[in-house]
């Protein structure tokens, strides 16, 4: 398994996973608070949530 | 100065030891990471399952 750093140069494949992770990190946090359940701010079906409701009827 | 190591041909400026040397301290972080992502996963389950 260490050879993989003979082959890929440390540096940049730190770079490119630390990119990689936060991007991910990102994403997912973003979908968890997009959804009702996990949404730690607001909480569950939150006034927006209402709003919508109120909207489409 | 034939390096067993050294067939592969494709070599990044460090020595076999210095490979070995940033594997170690990578695979104790990556562990570290994954312990930490764990013990999240723990808490959140504790909060609201998810399955």
């Amino acid at each position: 398994m260490w050879r993989t750093w003979l082959i890929f140069d440390p540096r940049r494949a730190l770079v490119a996973l630390f990119i990689f992770l936060f991007v991910l990190a990102l994403v997912i946090h973003f979908i968890l608070l997009s959804t009702d359940t996990y949404n730690w701010l607001d909480g569950p079906n939150s006034a927006q949530g209402a709003m919508v409701v109120e909207t489409t009827g | 100065m034939s390096d067993p190591d050294d067939r592969l041909g494709l070599r990044t400026y460090l020595t076999p030891e210095e490979a070995k040397e940033f594997h170690k301290l990578f695979m104790g972080s990556f562990l570290g990471f994954t312990a930490v992502a764990v013990v999240a996963h723990i808490l959140v389950w504790v909060w609201r399952p998810w399955l």
